[in-house]
């Protein structure tokens, strides 16, 4: 399935499961000077390369 | 290609019809395209990518919860709306329930509303001639005995006399061998009728009986639905031009329909259930939307997006039949146990489901608030995976 753009939700559910992974020591993918863990995972989601994946629809269960 | 209506070129329509608006979108482009005249295709592709844009932002995003800010947004101008009927407040003088009260008919679905009424439109020359709009007018209005003449009793000869008025009949399109008749049917007794004047009593003299058959005479429909006990009439600038428009007190919209010279595409009525046998449910959903729509403009809280009565609306009728909201309809019939018992009477809920056997899938809400999981709405529904199934893509916005 051809990805949209995700909203709001998904959004802030990538973004909380990222920081939650960031906090519990996972390397970080990026570059970056924010010590933060959730502006961390914000930098890595602007970057395009956290490895997620949002099912939806037909494609659930 | 769909066709296009509007004074505008090929490219122009190509590209236009390239969005993802819906069709009224569209249309509003191509109107505001039309009006400029000169505008180019680059032209008219910025415009409908900026309409584009402005609309997809616009969509509710999926996981919303729109039924709750539909709840929200109608139940705050509720607390505003007022809590007493006032009489009289309605169109032409006729008492019509307003506010909180009418709010509270509606979603509750009511059989028969508190001040039932209907708005009848009219056909052609009726809707133009006083003469003409008179006559549905008596079609219309129940006619009782005592707006067609005097009755009165003769206690020594045990009989009911009615001196009817002669101009009264010729008006309303009534003779006096039709009001005999009409009276014989109803009351079971022979009748003498001489001019305008009748003549009747009990079989028996007996001065209860003398009484009871002028009681009841007074309860007869002459002419007209019984159901409408008064209308007015009233000359309105409508769209298609200057016409008289009825409103009546009581309603009884079927009879309404078949009467000659009614208008049955623009009359309306405020009773769901009639709106809903005879003219189906979309009808009925109609106005439900409209109902709600004009109580809350009537106090000045118009500003409530449509949507959310249309929401409302789609709810109550979209099993085929009208259903209230409440412990009776919607949230009654609720599959969960859990959801139930959350609303009302929570024990007897939990004992009827537990006798019973019942099983709760928990996909509410409700039961997950209960059981402590997190609910299917917003964030609480992402069905999130770790892996990328197409890398390189970036996911930026």
């Amino acid at each position: 399935m051809q990805q949209e753009r995700h909203n709001r939700y998904e959004k802030a559910r990538i973004l909380g499961a990222r920081a939650l992974q960031v906090s519990y020591g996972a390397p970080v993918l990026i570059e970056t000077k924010q010590t933060e863990p959730i502006l961390i995972a914000a930098e890595e989601y602007d970057a395009g390369v956290l490895p997620f994946t949002v099912k939806r629809g037909y494609d659930r269960k | 290609m769909t066709n296009v209506h509007y004074d505008v070129d090929d490219d122009t329509i190509a590209v236009v019809e390239d969005t993802n608006l819906p069709r009224r979108l569209k249309d509003e482009v191509y109107e505001t395209l039309e009006d400029r005249g000169d505008a180019t295709v680059e032209d008219a592709d910025e415009l409908s990518k900026a309409v584009e844009a402005r609309y997809m932002d616009t969509r509710v995003d999926p996981l919303d919860p729109v039924g709750t800010v539909s709840a929200q947004s109608i139940g705050e101008p509720g607390t505003q709306l007022t809590m007493n009927t006032f009489h009289y407040a309605g169109v032409a003088e006729i008492d019509v329930t307003q506010g909180l009260p009418r709010l509270i008919e509606l979603v509750d679905a009511r059989k028969t509303p508190d001040t039932p009424m209907m708005t009848v439109y009219l056909e052609d020359e009726y809707a133009t001639e006083r003469e003409k709009a008179h006559e549905v007018v008596w079609n219309l209005e129940a006619t009782k005995i005592l707006a067609l003449g005097d009755v009165s009793t003769n206690v020594a000869d045990m009989r009911v006399q009615i001196s009817l008025n002669k101009d009264t009949l010729e008006e309303r399109m009534i003779t006096a061998e039709e009001v005999a008749e009409i009276i014989e049917d109803n009351l079971g007794v022979s009748t003498v009728q001489q001019g305008t004047e009748i003549q009747f009593g009990p079989e028996e003299p007996s001065y209860r009986d003398l009484l009871q058959l002028v009681e009841e005479l007074r309860d007869i429909t002459f002419k007209g639905i019984e159901e409408v006990s008064r209308v007015v009439i009233r000359r309105e600038e409508l769209d298609e031009g200057e016409q008289f428009v009825l409103y009546t007190e009581g309603s009884a919209f079927g009879d309404a329909l078949e009467i000659e010279g009614v208008d049955a595409s623009r009359t309306t009525c405020n009773n769901l259930h009639e709106i809903h046998r005879n003219l189906g449910i979309e009808a009925a959903r109609e106005t439900i939307i409209e109902e709600t729509h004009n109580t809350l403009a009537e106090q000045g809280l118009d500003d409530v997006n449509v949507r959310h009565l249309m929401l409302v609306a789609d709810m109550m009728t979209n099993r085929g039949e009208i259903e209230s909201i409440g412990r009776h309809g919607i949230s009654g019939s609720k599959q969960s146990v859990l959801a139930r018992a959350a609303f009302e009477v929570t024990v007897n809920h939990l004992l009827n489901a537990a006798i019973h056997g019942e099983i709760d899938d928990l996909d509410g809400v409700t039961e997950n608030v209960i059981v402590g999981k997190p609910i299917k709405l917003g964030t609480g529904d992402v069905d999130l995976r770790m892996g990328s199934t197409d890398s390189g893509g970036s996911q930026a916005d």
